[in-house]
């Protein structure tokens, strides 16, 4: 397992190329979700972590194997069971009988790419464990502090109908995520095309993701984290991004709003959403765009509003369009 | 009924052991009275079910309404088995005819709902009375909270059956095979049951009797119970039954002969004590001063107890007060600022209902009225923010092409934002499309395209691209875009004003 310490250097328009061609070869793996694979590109190149919601079924598991079978670098899996335990995922001491000293096991944590399969099936202790090393990018065994290769992503998983045997993520540990994606059905169009090519595929009852061509790798992935980091971002629609994080604070349809991290990580997609679509600036269409993906999550529906039957995507649609665009 | 033949000790209890010495009573004969419950009931619920096929709530419902006529059975049993005489199953089936007649319409009719049934079958059925003195004995019975318990004993009961028979139903229905194909929801208990699941309805009715099999000879024990020990307090059956041991055991002519001399014995003077000479008034005492003496006595404790206690009270308009010094208030005023006061109180309650009623009209609107999906419905706008506001613009000139063109030479940033600006009011004006203040460019180019005009759309994205280079990008236009734009815009526009 390398660390990519030197990105090569990269041009915005072979970026934006890389970046086309990445989008192109993951659609022939998933079907009919091109807004879920624009925002886990998103986050690939804003270097943060994403929390997929779906029902099952849709595709979640997929879309992460799809992006590591593209991507050169380490893939881990961590399947989340109520039994997992913090030692299972960041690693612990193991006594070696031959050379009488204790070793340490690396726990499947290290790794570039991570699948947090069903990350709601574990319990506090273990999801705390995680939380951590996305936060801080480093575990700490037998008071060893051992950075986590980069890039780090972790990708988690889980399905909002279930509620019995899980544990919710607490609202500060979702905080953590920079993006949290809902995928949703296909259109018929999509599904029909789906299903063609899975009844044709050799495995019984899943798209293949063996097919796809790994186009990326760990360095390439920093230099474009470098590349999005360095993209021009005019005042006016910073003061549009933190306007819009601002006023989830006040909005009374929500209880909680979201805090200045969700204005930081909002930045950090506009640019990234910036440069897949090969631009030379952050534009406030940039921002709009994964608005939704960076607050859902961040922030409480009122109750009254619950209680209508209303979801936090619609109160925030609202709330986006409340929110004056920049008028230069 | 000889009180010394008694199997059980009586002696004065609470209420709640005595409820507990009949249902130990009852215990120690479960069988029999199970059985003797049963055998009557079992063959009633079947032949109800039968005839009501169609009807097992009915079935279950008339067979629930006959359940005190099922308690008398058990009632004889019980106090039969209290003084050692337990019949057999086949004799108290026999005096079962006899048992029912006895105001078995009342039973069913204006007492049926009596809270104290259990307490007061046994006085109908082993006293053997009837109309004014049945009522009458049941007041003497019932003074000084005899009844104590006995309501207590129904809810408690009534509590109980209920218990048991849902857990007999969630039992019945996790032994229900998955071949049986029955699937419960909430929707299907408040509709009809299906002709095929009759048979589940009457399977249901029959784990109610079972309950009843098993709690109705208790509870009939327990009112028993506190019939026993209503009378023990009475009569005093416990010194009644510890006498008729005595005389019992001393039957013969030695135990007579010993009653006797202690009894003359007991009349023996007592010794004489050193006591003051009783004096004279006394013996010369009138009927005026014992009177006198007496009340004087009956004023002192252990007769009497004197406290005090202040509380506040409304006052006896007969009494008069004996406050002289407060200025007296027409009774008239005090009348109408009452009523005064009492309207204002309701008007506060009014107006609270009504507020409340306002401040969750949301939730009465969910759970108390009709509702439309809420999927159909825009969300609702918090209060305080207003409806988007359609963009506004800067003051445009007349001839807006020309202005640009001449602006275009020293800031072609400003020209562009001419330009843009007037693109948006166009929009509006001219093709209605509804821009707001929230809108960014990407979407005021969706909502050009929609309109599926490609002169407008080319013209709109071309100045879009090269206005957002300029606004967040810093990249000025190319010379060569100026005469395209300025052209495009003229031909789409004319001079760019107003209509």
């Amino acid at each position: 397992m390398n660390d990519a310490s030197s990105p090569p250097p990269l041009s915005r328009q072979q970026a934006g190329q890389l970046l086309q061609a990445l989008r192109t070869e993951m659609c022939k793996a998933v079907i009919g979700q091109q807004a879920a694979i624009d925002d886990i590109l998103t986050a690939l190149i804003a270097n943060g972590h994403v929390l997929v919601e779906g029902v099952p079924g849709l595709g979640k598991t997929l879309l992460v194997r799809a992006l590591a079978r593209c991507f050169g670098g380490d893939f881990g899996r961590i399947q989340f069971t109520p039994d997992l335990m913090p030692s299972d995922v960041t690693g612990h001491a193991v006594y070696d009988l031959a050379s009488e000293q204790f070793k340490l096991r690396k726990g499947p944590v290290f790794t570039h790419l991570l699948l947090a399969d069903e990350i709601n099936r574990a319990p506090a202790k273990t999801q705390a464990a995680l939380l951590e090393v996305m936060q801080e990018r480093q575990v700490t065994l037998e008071g060893c502090a051992l950075p986590v290769p980069q890039p780090f992503l972790v990708l988690a998983t889980q399905n909002p109908i279930e509620q019995e045997g899980t544990y919710p993520l607490p609202e500060a540990e979702l905080d953590r995520f920079m993006l949290k994606l809902r995928m949703d059905y296909p259109e018929a169009a999509d599904e029909m095309a789906l299903v063609r090519q899975v009844a044709r595929s050799t495995r019984a009852d899943m798209l293949e993701v063996a097919v796809l061509r790994p186009l990326l790798q760990a360095a390439d992935v920093l230099a474009l984290q470098q590349l999005a980091s360095d993209l021009p971002l005019d005042e006016q629609v910073l003061d549009y991004a933190v306007r819009l994080v601002r006023r989830t604070r006040d909005w009374s349809g929500l209880t909680l709003g979201a805090g200045p991290r969700a204005s930081i990580d909002l930045v950090r997609c506009g640019r990234a959403r910036a440069l897949l679509r090969g631009g030379d600036f952050v534009t406030p269409d940039d921002i709009k765009g994964c608005a939704l993906a960076v607050l859902r999550h961040r922030v409480c529906l009122a109750p009254e509003l619950d209680i209508e039957g209303l979801s936090v995507d619609r109160v925030l649609e609202q709330l986006l369009e409340q929110v004056a665009a920049p008028r230069p | 009924m000889r009180l010394s033949d008694s199997v059980a000790v009586l002696h004065p209890r609470s209420p709640w052991e005595a409820m507990d010495f009949g249902m130990a009573l009852a215990r120690r004969h479960a069988g029999l009275l199970m059985l003797a419950w049963a055998i009557p009931a079992w063959p009633l619920l079947a032949l109800l079910s039968l005839l009501l096929w169609e009807s097992p709530g009915l079935a279950l419902l008339i067979f629930w309404w006959l359940k005190p006529l099922g308690e008398r059975l058990p009632l004889f049993i019980l106090s039969r088995t209290l003084f050692g005489e337990t019949p057999r199953l086949g004799e108290s089936l026999r005096a079962l005819p006899g048992l029912l007649r006895a105001e078995w319409l009342a039973s069913l009719t204006q007492r049926r709902f009596n809270p104290t049934r259990s307490f007061d079958l046994p006085v109908l059925l082993l006293e053997g009375l009837a109309g004014k003195e049945l009522w009458q004995r049941r007041a003497v019975l019932a003074a000084c909270r005899g009844k104590r318990g006995a309501g207590w004993l129904t809810l408690v009961g009534l509590h109980l059956e209920l218990a048991l028979w849902l857990g007999l139903l969630a039992f019945l229905y996790l032994l229900l095979p998955a071949q049986a194909g029955v699937e419960f929801d909430w929707q299907q208990l408040l509709e009809d049951t299906p002709p095929d699941r009759l048979w589940l309805e009457h399977l249901t009715n029959g784990l109610y009797a079972l309950v009843l099999m098993i709690w109705e000879p208790l509870y009939v024990a327990g009112g028993f119970g506190l019939y026993l020990n209503r009378r023990v307090h009475l009569e005093a059956w416990d010194l009644e039954a510890a006498f008729q041991r005595l005389r019992r055991r001393l039957g013969s002519a030695t135990g007579i002969l010993l009653l006797a001399t202690g009894l003359v014995l007991a009349q023996l003077p007592g010794p004489a004590m050193a006591e003051p000479p009783a004096s004279q008034a006394s013996q010369t005492l009138g009927r005026q001063a014992a009177r006198a003496d007496i009340r004087a006595m009956l004023g002192q404790p252990p007769f009497s107890r004197r406290e005090e206690t202040t509380r506040w009270r409304f006052g006896d308009p007969a009494q008069v007060s004996d406050i002289e010094s407060l200025p007296a208030v027409p009774a008239d005023f005090v009348q109408r600022l009452a009523q005064a006061l009492e309207v204002l109180l309701w008007l506060a309650v009014g107006s609270g209902a009504m507020l409340l009623a306002w401040r969750y009209r949301a939730w009465l609107a969910a759970f108390a009225g009709r509702r439309t999906p809420a999927a159909r419905r825009a969300p609702p706008r918090p209060p305080g923010h207003s409806a988007p506001r359609p963009a506004a613009s800067p003051t445009l000139p007349a001839d807006i092409a020309t202005q640009a063109e001449r602006l275009w030479a020293e800031d072609p940033g400003q020209a562009l934002a001419l330009l843009y600006h007037g693109l948006l009011e166009r929009l509006r004006e001219d093709y209605q499309l509804p821009l707001s203040e929230a809108d960014t460019e990407g979407e005021i180019l969706r909502r050009v395209r929609r309109l599926e005009r490609p002169e407008l759309q080319h013209l709109a994205e071309t100045l879009i691209r090269h206005w957002q280079n300029f606004a967040y990008g810093r990249h000025l236009p190319p010379a060569a875009v100026k005469d395209e734009l300025l052209s495009a815009w003229r031909a789409r526009f004319g001079s760019g004003s107003p209509a």
